[in-house]
């Protein structure tokens, strides 16, 4: 037993899964130790805020001010406002203005500006123009004329006894505050959802809840088709006619087809996470009775086991203690697979809206399902879906990878 | 005086493994097989002698790679020749080979006549179908087998004959040199004798001219070659004529070897069935001195670093050991006496 | 012949019994649930519709067309009659459109996507496949570690990639719909070429996930082939190596054929998910909006159609495998 592990840690495919997988596994059980957060609360009021460190600009104004002057603080300013369109518009009236369009460069913020402001007219007549844009074109120049002022900007509140507005602080474009000052920040490494909750939290919530999902899944067809595979394969005759009657039958038809069958007869109150975990046990043993029964017809009649019988062992006693451990890597990878699939299923249902009821546990399938719902991916909100696909993506692939090193462990023929 | 079909001068090839490991698995073997003779190999497994039966082809596919030393059939030296020369003028017309395992030696999914046109097309260029089906009709024929079978797919014959098919395609083209690598032990009795019976048949009808014959199964290989040779970690250790060799080994290898013989015929059924202690050495490091060394009831200081070559002993036999042969019978005989 | 008649029958007589089977369960499943199913769904479906003559005509049409006061053999033979004649009854979510009418519309859509999709990714992968075991090497080296990847991607996952990438920031393709929604299906130039851009991205991403699975499983068979004792035999009998080569692949093939109907069903099941995500209007996107509208008999006369379908395919598998597996014909004819 030593030695075969020994062995199956030997395989550059197994150690790589292995890692990722247990790499996952540690975040999923240490992370909720350090961040208590319950995963489904709703933090942000508003859907899909990026990712990023949220500092409170209340507290801010409050902490204590430092005046630093850097070369390139105006310029970044004005280039982290002027958007993409403002640009495109800029160039288009500098074209107009007959300026070579090679010489305009739309990401060079100082020479753009340089070339604005010698150029721009707002009295000149551009052929073609509406009002609308040429008001457009007025408003930017303004905008632009606002950012490259050196003014300060003011604070006001209003006084309790006046009801007035009064000045109370200033705030310079030199002024700086030390982010480790400021009372109220967060870290939110992959932004909010559709729900204003955050995605990490949440993420490794959902991953621990598939990963249930998963393993109760991979279990339940486990151990049904392993004790399918058993009968059929060591008892034989009409057991294994049955069996494998049955057997063929939920082979050929989809499991897909009788996921979506149960899951919706089953109703929307009565899915948990649990139950569809079940559900997908019972429908997905098919593959490793399969396996199980063609093992055991190939140690069935072996010297070893002919002797357990000749010595009057019970077919328990040949089974657990003749069979069992022959078969014991297959069924270890088979249950890898299984554990594998059910998280794939789990989500192909809930992307369908069959899987588990909202309002308790995230799982990965559900997280898809709120940003497709949402149309996340449409949007350009990445971070609602990507670190889902990949979490998923990782799952599977480290789970595979476990596989196919032990089937390259155990199958000699595979190896090169 | 004969000619020699086979002559094998110092061949060594090795395995490369996929972890670009050498494994030393024929080393320095030389061997001669006249016209009208069969020489038997016999060994543990893991020995080098199914190695050895794949080196003798002279064409080499990875992880088997030819390392150095010749191989002469029929008056041609076919270890300079190229790949497909040797392909195409050799394998099959000079040289046949019998695989260990011949139930999966032919393609499942062509009609056992496909595969034989397939076979005379590569050497033939001239050949129609229908002087090959007449041609390997008469062959089935002559060997015993119904004519029906090449008609039919491997999957329809029973193991018996398969492995006898398998044999009648081989010496399709009436190779000078067949070698047999375990063809009868996946066998049942019945079908293990008729797959002798046809070697035997090949043999005398001048089908072939020689053949060597690789096997673990002493007995059989007593009732069928001439003589035989032990390997032992990619070496020969023993040469002679096989009635010698079975009944008065010199070597402390084939003695113990032969401890394990049973011939029934012989009233030898209470010799002791004795399994030799001990592996035989990692041929990724071949030991520096004799390499039975470890396993050696008789082993001296000088056996684990000098390098021991073949001693002849009169009568083609010859032996790889430092000591005497006086001596070693003189140690059996005390061995004997003891019991 | 006579060999392969007898494989026929016998695969055609095993398709009848599995889809009897199927047939049966798509009755029984959602009749398994407490109380009366048609009251229950249809009291939750009128939760959210103002229309209250709608639902009542509903109710009493499915009553009447389900008979779910009646027993359940009796239930049974109702059903077998509707089916039979292609009537499915009311959509609840498309009412007035009926469930054979909704269907008609996205069944062909799924047939021409998915279909050529997994035929394709089966066609390419079984020639990368083939082509790792032979040349081994780097192509091997770079190939397989992709293709377990790719394989182990979920196929909603590489849609909704295919989407992001190709479809919202390098917008070439449209990201949703199987035409533009400006037009109306007809057979004009501008709507097949709408239908062609629209067919990309689902097509794509459906046949690269099949592709890595089949990759994987041919060069395991082509390896597993290679080292047979009867490519060593051919060798040592003079056969060239291009020859073997075929012997080889044509041997490896095989298990792949029957092993694309044993997965067709996984496969299916996971490009109705890629279907859903790209809005295509085929049976995955009915699905969802049935789901989504607790639609009932539309969701029960999707899975029966689906079932069918994969039943179908396999049983059109099986067939064409009894032909190019010339051991089948030899083995029955015995």
């Amino acid at each position: 037993m030593k030695h075969i592990i020994q062995q199956v840690f030997h395989s550059g495919k197994f150690v790589f899964g292995f890692s990722i997988f247990a790499t996952i596994l540690l975040i999923v059980i240490f992370y909720p130790l350090f961040v208590p957060d319950p995963p489904l609360t709703i933090l942000g009021q508003g859907t899909f805020f990026p990712p990023g460190i949220y500092v409170s600009v209340y507290d801010s104004l409050s902490a204590t001010s430092y005046t630093l002057n850097l070369d390139e603080a105006a310029a970044k300013r004005i280039a982290s406002k002027l958007s993409q369109e403002d640009r495109q518009a800029v160039k288009e009236w500098l074209i107009a203005a007959g300026i070579p369009e090679a010489e305009i460069d739309p990401a060079n913020t100082e020479q753009l500006l340089d070339q604005w402001f010698a150029n721009y007219d707002s009295k000149k007549n551009v052929p073609g123009m509406t009002n609308a844009k040429r008001n457009y074109y007025i408003r930017l120049n303004n905008a632009l004329k606002g950012l490259l002022s050196p003014d300060a900007a003011t604070v006001s509140q209003t006084n309790p006894q006046t009801g007035e507005m009064e000045q109370i602080d200033t705030i310079n474009q030199t002024d700086y505050v030390n982010v480790s000052e400021v009372a109220n920040l967060r870290l939110l490494p992959l932004g909010t959802d559709n729900f204003g909750r955050d995605i990490l939290t949440e993420l490794i919530a959902a991953t621990r809840v598939s990963l249930q999902i998963g393993f109760v899944a991979g279990i339940i067809a486990t151990l049904i088709g392993l004790t399918l595979g058993l009968l059929a394969g060591y008892v034989g005759g009409v057991v294994d006619d049955a069996i494998m009657f049955v057997t063929n039958l939920f082979t050929v038809i989809p499991t897909f087809v009788l996921l979506i069958l149960i899951s919706f007869s089953i109703g929307q109150e009565q899915r948990g996470a649990f139950t569809i975990a079940v559900v997908i046990g019972l429908t997905s043993w098919v593959w490793t009775a399969r396996a199980v029964r063609s093992q055991v017809i190939s140690l069935r009649n072996r010297d070893h086991v002919n002797l357990s019988k000749l010595s009057g062992h019970s077919i328990v006693h040949i089974i657990l203690s003749d069979i069992l451990p022959y078969i014991a890597s297959y069924v270890i990878m088979a249950l890898i697979l299984q554990i594998s699939s059910g998280i794939l299923a789990e989500a192909g249902l809930s992307i369908l809206g069959l899987g588990p009821r909202t309002t308790e546990v995230p799982t990965l399938g559900l997280m898809i399902n709120w940003a497709m719902i949402y149309q996340a991916h449409i949007l350009g909100n990445w971070w609602a879906y990507m670190p889902v696909l990949v979490t998923i993506a990782l799952i599977t692939f480290s789970m595979n990878l476990m596989n196919t090193g032990m089937d390259q462990v155990f199958n000699p023929a595979l190896r090169d | 005086m004969a000619n020699t079909m086979l002559e094998v001068k110092e061949l060594s090839t090795k395995y490369i493994t996929r972890f670009r490991e050498d494994v030393y698995a024929v080393d320095r073997v030389s061997l001669a097989v006249k016209e009208g003779r069969s020489l038997g190999i016999a060994g543990e497994s893991g020995c080098g002698k199914s190695t050895l039966a794949l080196s003798l082809m002279g064409y080499y596919f990875p992880p088997l790679h030819y390392t150095s030393g010749e191989i002469i059939i029929n008056g041609k030296n076919i270890s300079g020749m190229k790949p497909d020369d040797v392909r195409k003028s050799i394998l099959g017309r000079e040289i046949a080979y019998i695989p260990q395992a011949a139930m999966n030696a032919l393609n499942p999914t062509r009609k056992i006549i496909h595969f034989i046109e397939d076979v005379i097309m590569e050497h033939e260029v001239y050949a129609t179908k229908k002087d090959i089906y007449e041609r390997a009709k008469k062959l089935f024929e002559t060997l015993g087998l119904p004519a029906e079978v090449l008609q039919k797919y491997p999957v329809e014959l029973s193991g018996g004959m398969k492995q006898r098919t398998v044999i009648a395609i081989s010496v399709l083209l009436l190779p000078k040199v067949l070698i047999a690598d375990e063809p009868s032990s996946a066998l049942d009795v019945t079908s293990q004798k008729m797959v002798i019976k046809m070697l035997r048949h090949l043999m005398e009808a001048g089908m072939i001219s020689s053949m060597i014959f690789i096997t673990h199964e002493l007995p059989l290989l007593y009732n069928v070659v001439d003589d035989i040779m032990v390997m032992y970690a990619g070496q020969i250790v023993e040469t002679g004529a096989s009635r010698e060799m079975v009944f008065d080994p010199i070597h402390p290898y084939s003695k113990g070897l032969m401890g394990s013989i049973i011939v029934p015929e012989q009233g030898l059924r209470d010799v002791k069935l004795t399994a030799i202690p001990g592996v035989p050495p990692n041929l990724k490091k071949p030991p520096a001195g004799c390499r039975f060394a470890e396993r050696c009831r008789f082993v001296r200081p000088e056996c684990l670093v000098t390098n021991v070559s073949l001693r002849q002993a009169g009568d083609g036999r010859a032996y790889r050991c430092i000591l005497p042969e006086a001596e070693l019978r003189e140690a059996y005989a005390r061995e004997e006496h003891k019991k | 012949m006579k060999g392969y008649l007898r494989y026929f029958l016998n695969k055609l007589g095993w398709f009848a019994i599995t889809f009897v089977f199927a047939f049966l369960l798509n009755f029984i499943l959602p009749r398994l649930m407490p109380g009366d199913p048609v009251a229950a769904i249809v009291a939750r479906f009128a939760q959210g519709m103002s229309n209250s003559t709608g639902v009542q005509a509903i109710y009493e049409q499915y009553v009447e067309l389900f008979g779910t006061n009646k027993p359940m053999w009796e239930q049974f033979v109702i059903y077998l009659q509707n089916v039979a004649k292609g009537d499915f009854g009311f959509s609840f979510s498309q009412y007035p459109r009926t469930v054979a009418d909704v269907l008609k519309a996205s069944l062909w859509w799924t047939i021409a996507l998915q279909f050529p999709a997994i035929i394709v990714g089966w066609l390419i992968g079984n020639t990368l496949g083939a082509l790792a075991a032979y040349l081994k090497g780097g192509f091997d080296k770079v190939l397989m570690p992709l293709s377990i990847f790719v394989s182990n991607f979920p196929p909603f996952g590489m849609a909704v990639i295919f989407m992001v990438v190709f479809g919202v920031n390098l917008k070439w393709f449209p990201t949703s719909g199987g035409y533009g929604f400006d037009l109306i299906p007809s057979f004009s130039w501008q709507f097949i070429q709408s239908v062609i851009i629209h067919y990309q991205m689902p097509f794509w991403s459906i046949v690269i996930i099949a592709i890595g699975g089949q990759a994987i499983g041919m060069r395991s068979m082509a390896i597993y082939e290679l080292n047979a004792d009867y490519v060593k035999y051919s060798r040592f009998m003079g056969i060239k190596d291009s020859k073997i080569v075929g012997y080889v692949f044509r041997n490896a093939m095989l298990p792949q054929i029957t092993g694309l109907a044993l997965s067709i069903g996984t496969m299916v099941g996971g490009a109705l998910v890629a279907e859903i995500v790209f809005s295509y209007p085929g049976l995955g996107t009915t699905l969802l909006r049935a789901v989504l509208g607790q639609d009932y008999p539309l969701i029960s006369a999707s899975t029966l159609i689906i079932t069918v379908m994969v039943l179908f395919a396999n049983f059109i598998i099986e067939i064409l495998y009894g032909f190019i597996d010339p051991r089948i014909k030899a083995v029955q004819a015995d």
